[in-house]
């Protein structure tokens, strides 16, 4: 482009364009003849500008231009026609009939004039054409993409590519030509283009290949492993970074996928960490770093890699580098504290960027110590970063003061030094969180953090945030030492604010007079009175119901006003969406709101937290993805849990027995592929015991009566009540056998059951399709079953360990050896057997050698239990423990030992 | 040979000269339905060899043909029906519209006047002058002239410039017929 033409495009910059003068011109233009190339140009760069400027035409004016674009390929002028192919692109999806410049522009991509016409003509023929029309095309665009031009074949791959949401089928006939494409290397004529295109070999087209490559060969696994190791052999030809970089992304997708590939696949990734380009390298280890579940020994080089990066005098290089650092970070971050000194370096880096990234990193690495001084340091630049910097860094903090729950005076006051700040909602509402999560799970810091958002409330421009902190101050303030307090901040709102606010300030005014002093109740009412006063109906309303509601007995006002359990909101959505989808039939009947189980306040919070830990641990932003993965994991079991509630309440010999206080997971008692599958669920009452024996027979010719399980507990405390047996248990079919035993109530013996099936087995007889008359008894035996801690505890989340441990006597201990590879498996299979919720973060080990794991539960019978755990690592000896715990009754800590020495 | 390379030089730089005063540029629209002979016939045209099978053309093909000092621009349009409500955009303007016939097939007749009776109908192609081809009259089964105005009812239209032509792109019949009825339409209006 010569000087001139970019004056002229700096005047459409400049100058603002009418539509129509545009649209008038280029048809008064277009259609003129001679064609003058030159105006032409100029007016299809205007409207280009126009097109890219998101201004639109609509459909008739579109066609118009689009046809009187098409006049001007009567003219050979290779810039005019350069133009001509970006409009018709521009136009393609906007205007009707494009199809009409097939022809056309076929004539140019079999021409001879290659390097203006070709590649451009091979990327406007795959906007326009139609799936009908990718087979007329294919022997074109199958030679286009082994063209020796490097520029042809790229714009046929990427076109290819454009082309597979329409012509899947056809395009994936194209993987010889396009693999083909992969492995060459193709230079640029020469003196083509001499001065404007560096000239020698290019190997881009090797990246647009392989990106389609991928694509066509996507569904099928064992191509792909070929693909990627042919392209990742020593004597691969694959030159070009961008390629390697992508095949790095494709290999990191398969390890994600199937983990059995990972040992082969990680030597490669190594092996790149050595190649010449940088590039190359920093994307290796990031892929490397990513991956689930790394060993120290696998990072190590990665981590090396990275650690040069980190000093590098090219800003893109640290940034990428600490980038990777701080995701690792967030999973591992005693493998990289080793680079503490350098990391530390990048914190005056004048880019902020890199700055920030290193203050997270470090946050994660860092003791609990170096937590005040990090704090300080981010304080200096908090305001010179942007909010998507200031959110990252307020994440870090939140997840530090989860981690060191005695460091929450420094920690409150930096969230509320920022609070103070300027942000906008997104920063702040990520603040507030913060700070909820501080109310929530580290209970010292409670009173200081609602002071904190009182203040903020003060002075809060949006109306979303002030809502959820009145929320909060219903809830957590009437608890604490001085109530009226915080009436006076919720009351200012009343007086101040919206109507929307007002409404939450009045629930939120409401919950404080639940408590029992007088004079605060009788403050709060007088406050309410004064709300039925307001202008606006919502507001009036709530007072008044709250007022009448607080007139009632205390209870009855409690389970109004504080209800301290919620519907399990997951399953009332999809019971809801079931009801309205029925027909009219259905509205017949009311929607019965029983069937939606409950959660108390407690449970949510160990939800809550389970997931939040969760999330953190987890690199790759795919945070989102997995709390909705274990809201659909919670969803089903809630699910499972209600299917069993409502076949047991349907047997008349299990009415009497109450609700059920817990069901097991499903244990398979036989392997899958026997005749008879069997598995069981332990199903806990009050005072009963029902296992639940789930039969499959896989039999074509044989079918079972009388079928029942005869199960021995080897415990004297447990005594066998009844048998449901199975009538007849045709062929192929399941069904299911209850056993019912008596437990003693308050007690929580551990055993085993051996299990016998025990059937009248009838073979069918072929000719007649029915089974024969004598059968004969017979027995089956099938894999024991345990009943243990793991049946009878319920996990729950408790704000600090210290308290409870306290306020808990019945002290046991013991100590044993178990057998597991590491620290960190140990954690794992303790908090499975005893079916505890780990605390303080204390299922994931610091050091490899030691570590304390300390859990909380509560019974089936709603009884506390703590256990501390101490566990030592050698290599020589395993995994040495120790566990000590307490417990509200004698007979829980007793359940917990008994656990470990069945 | 020196003096006939000498005078085909002369020769040339003549016609040069020529072509600057009074070179002269055609706009032709070919139409017609699929597998009349459109796109041959312009092969044809420009030098190239006949061949009985081409792809069809989707959409339009522009190709110029030379004539002395005159250039033809020949747009050359898709038969299909779906291209055929798109003809009428190429026909404006232009100096003159050539519809293909396959004479020698005779299921297509009615569907051909169908379509051209349409289009002479529209209002932007008033004044424009018609050429008809009936192409293909080397098959023993092809019809003439007067049978070709019967079939396309095109004695209605007497107050405009058609005409009728029989023709054979294959064999080369009547083709410099084609030529000079387009040169000589030059100075219609425009």
């Amino acid at each position: 482009m010569s000087a001139l033409t970019y004056k002229k495009n700096d005047d459409i910059e400049s100058g603002s364009l009418d539509k129509m003068t545009v649209f008038q011109d280029c048809m008064s233009g277009f259609n003129a003849s001679p064609i003058m190339p030159k105006k032409c140009r100029l007016l299809l760069s205007k409207l280009a500008h126009l097109l890219s400027s998101g201004e639109t035409f609509p459909a008739d004016e579109a066609t118009a231009l689009f046809f009187s674009v098409t006049k001007l390929f009567q003219h050979k002028d290779p810039s005019l026609r350069q133009m001509v192919y970006v409009v018709i692109k521009e136009l393609a999806p906007i205007a009707n009939d494009v199809i009409m410049v097939t022809s056309s522009i076929m004539k140019d991509v079999q021409g001879s004039n290659e390097l203006i016409y070709k590649p451009n003509a091979i990327r406007a023929l795959c906007r326009i054409i139609d799936g009908s029309i990718v087979q007329g095309i294919e022997r074109l665009m199958k030679t286009a993409i082994v063209d020796k031009n490097p520029s042809i074949s790229s714009a046929a791959l990427v076109s290819s590519y454009q082309l597979l949401p329409i012509a899947k089928d056809t395009v994936r006939r194209w993987a010889n030509e396009t693999q083909e494409c992969v492995v060459a290397q193709k230079s640029f004529p020469p003196g083509a283009l001499l001065g404007n295109y560096h000239i020698g070999v290019s190997t881009l087209s090797q990246y647009h290949a392989l990106g389609l490559l991928y694509q066509i060969r996507a569904h099928d696994r064992m191509a792909l492993m070929k693909m990627v190791q042919q392209l990742s052999g020593p004597s691969t030809s694959l030159k070009s970074s961008n390629a390697i970089i992508m095949l790095i992304r494709f290999i990191s997708r398969i390890i994600s996928d199937d983990q059995n590939l990972r040992a082969p696949l990680y030597v490669l990734l190594e092996n790149w960490l050595r190649h010449k380009s940088d590039m190359v390298n920093l994307e290796a280890a990031k892929i490397i770093l990513n991956i689930k579940g790394i060993s120290e020994e696998e990072a190590t080089p990665a981590v090396n890699v990275l650690q040069q990066f980190l000093s590098s005098p090219r800003t893109v290089y640290r940034f990428a580098a600490i980038r990777a650092f701080s995701k690792f970070a967030m999973v591992q971050p005693v493998l990289i504290s080793h680079c503490n000194i350098e990391i530390e370096n990048l914190l005056s880096d004048t880019n902020r960027s890199i700055a920030t990234y290193a203050i997270t990193t470090l946050l994660q690495t860092g003791n609990e110590t170096s937590v005040d001084r990090l704090l300080t340091q981010i304080n200096g630049f908090m305001n010179d970063i942007s909010d998507d910097f200031k959110i990252i860094i307020i994440e870090a903090v939140r997840s530090l003061a989860l981690k060191f729950p005695t460091k929450h005076v420094a920690m409150l006051k930096f969230l509320a030094d920022c609070l103070r700040d300027e942000g906008g909602i997104k920063v702040k509402t990520t603040i507030v969180e913060s700070i909820f999560d501080m109310i929530k799970y580290v209970p010292d810091s409670k009173d200081e953090a609602l002071g904190h958002l009182c203040e903020f409330i003060e002075d809060c421009e949006f109306t979303d945030i002030t809502v959820r902190v009145l929320h909060m101050l219903g809830v957590e303030g009437p608890a604490t030492s001085e109530p009226t307090m915080y009436i006076r901040y919720i009351y200012n709102r009343v007086v101040l604010e919206n109507a929307v606010i007002r409404a939450s300030a009045v629930s939120a005014l409401a919950k404080f007079a639940l408590t029992d002093d007088k004079e605060v109740r009788d403050s709060v009412v007088v406050l309410l009175r004064r709300c039925l006063e307001d202008v606006t109906d919502e507001v009036r309303d709530r007072a008044a119901v709250y007022l009448k509601v607080i007139g009632l007995d205390k209870q009855v006002a409690e389970s109004y006003i504080n209800p301290g359990k919620d519907y399990s909101l997951p399953v009332l959505e999809q019971e809801l969406a079931q009801y309205v989808s029925g027909d009219r039939e259905q509205f017949s009947t009311p929607f019965d709101m029983s069937t939606i189980p409950q959660i108390t306040e407690e449970q949510a919070k160990a939800n809550d937290f389970k997931i939040k830990s969760k999330a953190n641990h987890e690199p790759e932003a795919a945070k989102a993805d997995i709390a909705k993965e274990q809201m659909e994991r919670a969803l089903k079991e809630e699910l499972t849990q209600q299917t069993y509630a409502s076949t047991l309440a349907s047997i008349a010999q299990f009415t009497d027995y109450g609700k059920i206080l817990n069901s097991s997971k499903i244990v398979q008692l036989s392997e899958s592929e026997t005749e008879f599958v069997v598995s069981a669920v332990k199903h806990l009452f009050k005072d009963h015991l029902v296992i639940q024996y789930d039969i499959n027979n896989t039999l074509k010719d044989t079918i079972l009566e009388d079928v029942s399980v005869i199960s021995i507990p080897d415990n004297e405390d447990i005594v066998e009540e009844f048998i449901i047996p199975i009538d007849t248990l045709s062929v192929e079919s399941a069904g299911t056998v209850y056993v019912s035993f008596v437990r003693p109530t308050g007690e929580y013996p551990v055993t085993g059951f051996e299990n016998n099936l025990k059937f009248t087995l009838k073979e069918i007889d072929p000719s007649s399709g029915e089974p024969e008359e004598d059968g004969f008894e017979d027995e089956y035996q099938i894999e024991s079953l345990s009943l243990s801690a793991s049946d009878y505890m319920i996990p729950t989340y408790a704000g600090s360990f210290v308290h409870q441990w306290d306020e808990l006597r019945f002290d046991e201990t013991f100590s044993i050896r178990i057998d597991a590879a590491d620290l960190q498996e140990a954690c794992t299979y303790l908090i499975e057997t005893l079916n505890m919720m780990p605390l303080e973060s204390s299922d994931v080990p610091v050091s490899t050698s030691q570590n304390t794991l300390k859990l909380f539960g509560k019974t089936v019978d709603g009884v506390k239990t703590v256990v501390q755990i101490r566990m030592i690592y050698s290599a020589s000896n395993g995994v040495a423990i120790k566990i000590h715990t307490r417990a509200q009754e004698e007979a829980a800590s007793a359940l917990v030992i008994e656990t470990f020495t069945n | 040979m020196a003096t006939i390379s000498i005078y085909s030089w002369f020769q040339s730089v003549y016609n040069y000269l020529l072509s600057l005063f009074w070179s002269t540029e055609l706009d032709v629209t070919l139409l017609g339905l699929q597998n009349a002979g459109k796109t041959s016939l312009l092969k044809v045209f420009i030098g190239e060899e006949f061949s009985p099978d081409s792809i069809p053309t989707v959409g339009f093909a522009m190709k110029r043909v030379k004539h002395g000092h005159v250039t033809l621009k020949c747009w050359d349009l898709g038969g299909q029906p779906r291209f055929r409500s798109m003809w009428e955009r190429y026909c404006r303007g232009v100096n003159c519209v050539v519809f293909v016939l396959d004479s020698a097939d005779a299921s297509t007749f009615e569907t051909a006047k169908t379509e051209l009776n349409a289009l002479l109908s529209k209002e932007a192609l008033v004044g424009i002058p018609l050429l008809v081809l009936g192409n293909k009259n080397d098959l023993p089964a092809s019809i003439g002239t007067e049978e070709i105005i019967n079939i396309l009812q095109l004695e209605q239209y007497k107050d405009r410039d058609i005409s009728v032509l029989s023709i054979s792109v294959k064999e080369g019949k009547g083709l410099p017929g084609v030529l000079s009825w387009l040169i000589s339409r030059k100075n219609s209006n425009k």
